[in-house]
Formats: structure tokens, C-alpha cells, sequence
């Protein structure tokens, strides 16, 4: 009997001491597991390609490594002595067609006063004359536009507020039109995105708190969700030259989550603390309510 | 919850830092409950010390985040 009731102590004792450690270890999984959270975080910026759409030498550059520009600064000149001779050319172009515009309309006057002393033939070729002549003044007119927009393009300037980063750009260098010259970092586009798992999406809702803290930082930085990305690549699947889809056959276990690029605005933005597009975040947003229905938000 | 420990510029999640300590703390609880006698009144020593374990680290990563430090 008394060894009966030893047993039982002793199970009921074990048992409850193990429930008691299987309900912390599914709280501690939830809590750390379900909340939607990410290590994968990245500050990021959108980067002009800032590049000259007229060919040439590069005869100056006005920025420095990672200077502030404003938008409509100027930040590098392309050879302004070759496309003002170009303009030159143009005017001179017009002053050329002016001259045989006028020409041909003397000539025009003349024979028409002499009436049908002058053949019919010569009346209308005298007309055409003129057509084209005055045609031709037209297009030296617009080419002496087109020159003058091109001398204006000789001096670029910056598109948008930003840092000018990594360059490498020297008088004397030589650009193509349409190459690119160097990196603006548009500062008024710089957020943080972090690379949720699919199975954490559920919990993040548009307009959501989001608190941000940057590797190395001691402050958390404050934000909202911004909007969440419509669409990430296929790895495992891609076209093949007929335009048919190559998909990979695979057959796996084991299965990884995707990572969803969610992306946060920062709002007010402490002065110490300098967002470098590239850095690592930590992105913690507040979780939907529990109740809420699918697609409705608390925080709306 | 997103609290992480650098040593020398190589971050740890501060979870894993408590896990140590758990492990520590219950090395000791289990010397202690032994040095008592009370394992006389449990079944399955093994299992127990996995709870122990399990329940030390819970109740750190309670205790922790009160104390200011973000897990």
C-alpha cells in the first residue's frame, strides 16, 4: 500500500513537472517562433543612374565623393566649347536657308510679273521652289534647336535630392551617350526592408508600428509599413527558348519559407544616426490582433 | 524579441546567450535537488532534468526583458 501510494507521488510529480515544461516551451515557441520579426532587414534607397544623354570629353566635374547635391545641382560638364560650335553651325544653317528662301521668292515675283511671257512649267516650279526653300528653314530652324538643347544637356545636373557615392568620374574621362557616370542615392527615398517569411506575412498589416534597430545602434528607429511587395522571383522556374516554362523537378523534405520583401517608412529620423543605403536592421512590427479578420487591420 | 549580442562585431541572438545560462543554473538546481534527496519523490531523472531546463530557460526569458535587456 505504502509503496503503491510512493509510485504515485512520484509519477503525478514527474508528470506535472514536464506538462508544466511542455507549456513554457509552446509559449517560448510562439513568442519567439509566430511574432512578426526579422534579422533580415536592409536600409535601402533608390539610385539614379545618373547618366549624359550627348556624347564627349568631360570637361569638369563639380562634386566630390559622397557630397550632398540638390536637385538641379550641377554635377559634371560634357565638352560645352564642341556643342556651342554645333550651335553655331545651326545658326548658320538658318542664315543659309533664309538666303535661298529669299532667293527664290525674288525669283518667284519676278517671273510672275512677266506673266506668260514666262512658261507655266516655270511658274509652278517657281512655287516648289519656294515650298522647299521655306521647308528647309524650317528644318535648320528646329536643328538649331535641337543644338541649343544639346548645349544645355552639356551640363548635367542631379535629378534629385541625394548623395553623389563611389565616384569615379575625372575630367578628361571620355562618355557616350547613354553610358552611365555615377551613382546618385536619392536621400528623400531611403527606407528599410525587411525580408519576412511568408508564414509571418498574416501578422503584418499596412500601417502597422514598426520599430527599426540598425546593427551597431544603440536607439530604435520608429515607422510604419509602407506597403508589402507584390511579387519575388521563381527560382525554380524559368523560360526556356520556345517559350515554354523549364520547371525544375523537384521533390523536397525539407521546405524554406520565402522571404517577402516588406517595406517600411522611418518617420522622423534621429540627426546621429546616419542611414547608409546597405545596412542591416532588425525589423520588429507590431502583430495584427489575433481577431481580426483576414484582410481587416487594427491598426488602419 | 530582437535583442542579439555582439561580441566583437559577430551578433548572437541573446536567446542563446540565456540558453547557456539555463544550462548553468540547471547543473546547479540539479546538484541542489540531489544534495536534498528530493529525487527519491520523482520518476524518470532524465525527464525531470529536461524540464528543469526547459522551465529555467522560460522563466529567464521572463525575468530578463524586466530587467531592461531586450531579448
Amino acid at each position: 500500500m505504502n509503496r503503491l501510494t510512493g509510485t504515485l507521488i512520484r509519477s503525478a510529480a514527474t508528470i506535472i513537472i514536464v506538462i508544466l515544461a511542455v507549456i513554457v516551451a509552446v509559449w517560448m515557441w510562439n513568442h519567439y517562433e509566430r511574432s512578426p520579426w526579422t534579422r533580415d532587414g536592409r536600409v535601402r534607397a533608390d539610385v539614379v543612374r545618373v547618366t549624359p544623354d550627348i556624347g564627349g570629353l568631360v570637361t569638369s566635374v563639380a562634386v566630390r565623393d559622397n557630397q550632398q547635391v540638390k536637385a538641379g545641382d550641377l554635377l559634371f560638364v560634357i565638352d560645352t566649347p564642341r556643342y556651342a560650335l554645333a550651335l553655331e553651325q545651326a545658326e548658320a544653317q538658318i542664315a543659309s536657308a533664309q538666303a535661298t528662301l529669299g532667293q527664290a521668292r525674288r525669283e518667284a515675283t519676278r517671273d510672275l510679273a512677266l506673266g506668260d511671257l514666262v512658261a507655266k512649267e516655270s511658274h509652278e516650279q517657281n512655287v516648289a521652289r519656294v515650298a522647299t526653300a521655306q521647308a528647309a528653314l524650317a528644318e535648320a530652324r528646329s536643328a538649331r534647336d535641337a543644338a541649343a538643347l544639346n548645349l544645355k544637356r552639356t551640363q548635367v545636373r542631379a535629378s534629385v535630392n541625394g548623395v553623389v557615392t563611389n565616384l569615379d568620374l575625372h575630367p578628361g574621362d571620355y562618355l557616350a551617350a547613354g553610358t552611365q557616370a555615377m551613382a546618385l542615392i536619392d536621400s528623400d527615398s531611403l527606407r528599410v526592408e525587411g525580408y519576412f517569411e511568408e508564414t509571418k506575412l498574416p501578422l503584418v498589416c499596412i500601417g502597422a508600428p514598426v520599430t527599426v534597430r540598425l546593427m551597431g545602434e544603440k536607439q530604435d528607429l520608429h515607422g510604419k509599413v509602407e506597403s508589402i511587395a507584390y511579387g519575388i522571383n521563381d527560382s525554380t522556374r524559368s523560360d526556356s527558348g520556345n517559350l515554354l516554362p523549364t520547371v525544375e523537378p523537384t521533390f523536397s523534405w525539407v521546405r524554406l519559407a520565402q522571404r517577402i520583401p516588406v517595406r517600411v517608412k522611418l518617420t522622423n529620423v534621429p540627426a546621429n544616426i546616419t542611414l547608409i543605403s546597405g545596412r542591416t536592421a532588425t525589423v520588429t512590427v507590431e502583430p495584427a490582433k489575433k481577431d481580426a479578420k483576414p484582410g481587416s487591420c487594427r491598426h488602419a | 524579441m530582437t535583442g542579439e549580442l555582439s561580441i566583437d562585431g559577430v551578433f548572437f541572438p541573446t536567446l542563446l546567450a540565456l540558453a547557456l545560462a539555463a544550462l548553468i543554473l540547471t547543473y546547479g538546481l540539479t546538484r541542489l535537488i540531489a544534495a536534498f534527496g528530493l529525487y527519491r519523490f520523482l520518476a524518470y531523472r532524465a525527464l525531470v532534468d529536461l524540464s528543469l531546463f526547459v522551465l529555467t530557460l522560460g522563466g529567464l526569458s521572463i525575468l530578463v526583458p524586466m530587467l531592461g535587456i531586450r531579448l
